[in-house]
């Protein structure tokens, strides 16, 4: 589903924020990013959002090449995906059902579509009862959930998250994760870049690890061993839990 | 387009939420379109009264003063002979004075009428206006004649006067075009900026360019658009007053508002939509070039 080729960036100032980064990401794989500040683990997750572009390499996504897409495909492929923020990225003067429903108007969605899907997404975050609230008037974790649920809500193949439980206390960083979890588990794949080594133990999953821009760790690659490491097997195998969720289309 | 409505209502609601500079936009650009449009009707107004001025093959023949009715009667007849002369009328002071009376009205010349300084004429019809400057010639050339209403000369005069205020609208309003446009470039900005977090949050979800456009666009065309219906209403109301006015002091018959009023409304509309259009496209392209980040300035 993801496919880096020997992907190096620099930014116009110099900063040589990646080298050489080979990657694969199956779909409906969970993988979680750390690495140290600087790393470059945004500027990693910025290239699957094509905010960034490669200086170097190729990016495959869904069997396209990044480098091919025309100007006007760029959007298309966005559509693939659900962005959450650390900083949450909600427009304060709307409600937290408008939040969720400006994603659906900006790709055109009907009326009638949003006020059916809005309350659903909602609904599976945990913040039906919420829904006319302004986000000042959530927590941080209420907040990330309403960001959550507007990443959802376009029902993407893959969710990319660049530290969602920054902002937000422990306990609600878990129960983030844990959505997300629930999320991967009707098969949509879930890239989560964190610090917290905590969560990261607890959920057993593939862990890549970056460092000064290159990747010193990944869980999945027999040949590198790290501190996260986990049976490899578990990602190869599809995982439902019982309490599996399935979004309609 | 998908979601047109919604995006109708976000333009309409960027008016109204940057009203000081949609106002701002609004008085350039109806300043530019009522120059333009006073500036057009002054010159087909003047253009109608040369041609009809010019076509006229009516000359009037004004006689010396100390001319009596019977020398005036030979005059008349020397007149006639000439041979692209069709016919002559006399026009005694008196009639004139009426004339004058009847376009004017009765107060201004009550007064003078025992003193009554117009001279008698002829109104001569001509056969052939291309022979004008040689008839003209001849008539002079008869005793007692003291002058012709050149009316050539008239219309030549006004055509210049209506080319130079021509040329001088052309320059102002150019200018005063690029400046509607500038501001609503501007306007437009100023929107785009107050809004960078829901356009970069509409990028990332995967909006198309068009549709993040569109609300910007809907924005300048609408300003364009209310504009241009300003603008009618005060040309309308401009029109009548200034021509009134006018008529006032030189009499003549103005092309009725009711007959170019359409054309006006319909031509500051098409205008108002083409800068409104174009002044937010400028602003929007150089916006829309950006991804993440850089259109929240972080
Ligand atoms: N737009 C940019 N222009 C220039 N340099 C940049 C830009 N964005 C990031 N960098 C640099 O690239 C390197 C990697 O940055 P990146 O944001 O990917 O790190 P990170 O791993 O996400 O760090 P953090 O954990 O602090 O968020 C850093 O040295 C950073 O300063
Ligand atoms: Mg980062």
């Amino acid at each position: 589903m993801i496919d880096f080729d020997n992907i190096s960036k620099t930014y116009p100032n110099g900063t040589h924020a990646l080298y050489d980064v080979n990657i694969h990401i199956d779909k409906g794989e969970f993988v979680f990013i750390v690495g140290s500040s600087g790393a470059g683990k945004s500027t990693f997750l910025k290239l699957i959002m094509h905010e960034e572009t490669p200086t170097s390499g190729e990016i495959t996504i869904n069997g396209k090449k990044i480098s091919k897409l025309k100007r006007r495909e760029i959007p298309y492929l966005r559509r693939h995906m659900g962005i959450v923020f650390q900083d949450f990225r909600l427009i304060d003067k709307m409600n937290v059902f408008d939040n969720v429903a400006f994603a659906m108007r900006a790709v055109g969605e009907s009326a009638a579509t949003i006020k059916k899907r809005v309350p659903y997404v909602l609904d599976l975050v945990g913040l039906k009862n919420k829904m006319k609230d302004k986000p000042s008037e959530l927590s941080g974790g209420e907040q990330q959930r309403v960001s959550l649920a507007r990443a959802l809500v376009n029902n993407p193949e893959i969710i990319v998250a660049d530290e969602p439980t920054g902002n937000v206390d422990p306990e609600m960083s878990h129960e983030i994760i844990e959505l997300l979890n629930e999320i991967n588990a009707r098969g949509t794949t879930v890239l989560v870049v964190t610090h917290e080594h905590e969560l990261v133990r607890e959920f057993h999953q593939r862990v890549i690890t970056i460092d000064h821009g290159r990747v010193i760790g990944d869980t999945k690659d027999k040949g590198v061993l790290s501190d996260h490491d986990v049976d490899d097997d578990y990602n190869d195998v599809p995982h439902y839990p019982d309490n599996a969720v399935v979004l309609p289309d | 387009m998908k979601g047109f409505g919604y995006l109708a209502k976000e333009g309409l609601k960027n008016v109204w939420n940057n009203r000081i500079m949609s106002i701002a936009s609004v008085c350039v650009l109806v300043s530019c379109l009522v120059l333009t449009g006073a500036a057009t009707l002054f010159s087909i107004n003047v253009a109608q009264v040369v041609e009809s001025v010019g076509d006229s093959n009516e000359t009037t023949v004004y006689l010396k003063s100390d001319v009596s009715r019977l020398e005036a009667v030979y005059i008349g007849k020397d007149i006639e002979k000439l041979d692209n002369v069709v016919s002559t009328t006399f026009l005694s002071k008196e009639d004139a004075l009426e004339q004058y009376k009847d376009e004017l009205g009765d107060e201004l010349f009550a007064q003078i009428e025992d003193r009554n300084t117009l001279p008698d004429a002829f109104v001569v019809v001509m056969e052939d206006l291309s022979m004008y400057d040689k008839t003209v010639a001849e008539i002079k050339n008869i005793d007692g004649v003291d002058s012709i209403n050149d009316h050539r000369e008239l219309a030549k005069k006004l055509t210049e006067i209506s080319n130079l205020i021509n040329i001088i609208c052309v320059g102002v309003v150019t200018a005063l075009m690029i400046i509607s446009i500038f501001i609503i470039a501007n306007t437009i900005r100023a929107t785009m900026y107050s809004r960078r977090f829901e356009i970069s949050i509409m990028k990332s979800v995967g909006a198309t360019d068009s549709f993040v456009r569109m609300p910007f666009l809907i924005e300048g065309v609408v300003i364009g658009i209310v504009s241009a219906v300003v603008s009618t209403g005060a040309i309308s109301l401009l029109y009548e007053s200034v021509m009134s006015a006018i008529t006032g002091m030189i009499p003549f018959s103005y092309i009725p508002l009711t007959h170019v009023i359409l054309y006006v409304a319909a031509a500051f509309a098409l205008a108002g939509i083409v800068v409104g259009f174009f002044g937010s496209f400028i602003s929007i392209r150089k916006y829309l070039k950006k991804e993440g980040n850089e259109i929240l300035g972080w």
